[in-house]
């Protein structure tokens, strides 16, 4: 084992919080319907309960930004078993890997993650320190089994599970790398939200940057998400505008969401190819669909719900109320 | 002697004074360049990113920057007036102080870090 490597064994609480998931009080859209969890367990003060992936056997893998944990909710009884990620933790973003574990970009620590799905053990594998306070934001895998992520103050990194070799390079036009997807063709993207730019990680081998300009100046793009076809569908914070690219022509698409003042903070495409996104100044969960070009609104049934991620399976959005404490699934095709 | 030797004691305070802040505020803006600049400018007349230009917000009413679209839990503390003592208990803990608030759990843990972040924004708006 490297240097680097921490094995941090600081467990597994199985603080089992066993709150009935609620029903949506407004009325929602025929074919849908909405359900939140309680994200809080006893003891567990402010959770931060934010991004939000599908663990693989039914349960949802979150992450608790306040109080520093990763969480595993049971969708059938909103029972909760907790994973206390060490002193100081932070943790931003979760996806599930090919292993099937979890893996966290763990701000706080401004470490790499992963939690055992099976006896949820941590390990940590810190970033170089040159790269302190990077502020570790989203990963994904690639088609090799590699993982590569974001961190806002200008980098961007690879970590190799198989032989924990990790490298870190500075992001071409420093601060900004947030929301990093993977096309079902297998090219990696990420979007800078300081930046305002898309960029694409063009050579997995050396990590080599093409950075595509959007069409929008200043647009605050802080989420990158792929549709079946590998169009990249961006949530964009500071314009309030869903865009797309598609990688094949080069071509792009603006929308700009409804309301007065939208600001959009993450996006999600399901495999469908239907596009959900938040909208923190309509408090609302919005799918797009890209055919009829309509928005459905879903709003919270409660103020600064503050959706950060969505992420998802057939039939279930799920995303996680940070301003709430809650977990919050929409069923749809009903 | 002692009297001589007193006061230059109180002669050198003011200075070593200055000087600690001058440090203080070095150190602030390196915090600040790691832990807040993603989102925020500190120079007047920069345009506000995903955060508002903090230029000049020890002073300011919260939510008092005109050309930036704030979280509504801010919007609605309009009136309050942002000083120092204030903006430390903020970056303690920032959506304790403002739940729900849109930025996120972004608090500095230090408080030797809080206050030379708040010191930079105070040198940097002019006030002393």
């Amino acid at each position: 084992m490297r240097r680097r490597t921490l094995l941090a064994l600081t467990g597994t609480a199985l603080a089992a919080s066993h709150a009935p998931p609620g029903q949506a009080a407004a009325p929602v859209p025929p074919g849908y319907r909405v359900t939140w969890y309680d994200a809080r367990t006893p003891g567990s003060g402010r959770v931060g309960s934010r991004d939000v992936t599908a663990a693989g056997d039914g349960t949802m893998w979150f992450c608790g930004q306040r109080n520093g944990t990763l969480n595993r909710l049971d969708p059938k009884d909103g029972a909760i078993r907790v994973v206390n990620l060490g002193p100081g933790a932070a943790p931003h973003g979760v996806i599930r890997g090919p292993d099937g574990a979890a893996w966290v970009t763990e701000g706080g620590q401004n470490a790499i993650a992963r939690v055992d799905p099976a006896d949820h053990r941590v390990r940590l594998w810190p970033l170089p320190e040159r790269f302190a306070n990077a502020n570790l934001n989203t990963g994904v895998f690639d088609p090799a089994g590699r993982y590569w992520f974001t961190g806002q103050n200008g980098i961007y990194g690879r970590f190799e599970p198989r032989t924990e070799r990790m490298d870190v390079w500075e992001a071409p036009r420093g601060r900004g790398p947030y929301g990093i997807t993977r096309t079902p063709q297998g090219t990696l993207w990420y979007v800078s939200l300081a930046g305002s730019h898309l960029a694409q990680i063009e050579d997995l081998a050396t990590g080599r940057v093409r950075i595509v300009e959007p069409p929008t100046p200043n647009q605050g793009a802080r989420r990158v998400w792929s549709d079946r076809q590998g169009r990249l569908w961006i949530s964009e914070w500071n314009s309030g505008n869903v865009s797309m690219h598609d990688p094949r022509d080069g071509s792009w698409k603006v929308w700009r969401l409804p309301g007065e003042r939208p600001r959009a903070y993450s996006v999600w495409v399901d495999p469908a190819d239907k596009v959900w996104l938040t909208d923190f100044g309509a408090n609302a969960i919005l799918r797009f669909d890209p055919v009829t070009e309509q928005f459905l609104a879903f709003p919270s049934d409660r103020a600064s719900a503050n959706v950060r991620q969505m992420d998802g399976v057939d039939g279930q959005a799920w995303g996680g109320e940070s301003g709430t404490d809650r977990i919050i699934r929409i069923d749809y095709g009903l | 002697m002692i009297r001589l030797a007193l006061l230059a004691l109180l002669l050198a305070a003011p200075v070593q004074g200055e000087a600690q802040g001058e440090v203080k505020a070095e150190n602030g803006a390196a915090i600040f360049a790691a832990r807040c600049a993603s989102c925020h400018a500190a120079e007047a007349g920069a345009p506000p990113g995903p955060g508002p230009n903090l230029a000049g917000v020890i002073g300011r009413q919260v939510g008092g920057d005109p050309g930036f679209d704030y979280s509504p839990v801010l919007r609605g503390a309009a009136g309050q007036v942002w000083d120092a003592p204030m903006l430390e208990r903020f970056l303690e803990d920032p959506e304790e102080m403002f739940p729900g608030l849109w930025m996120g759990d972004n608090g500095l843990r230090a408080a030797a870090d809080r206050a030379a972040v708040v010191q930079f924004l105070r040198r940097g708006a002019g006030a002393r």
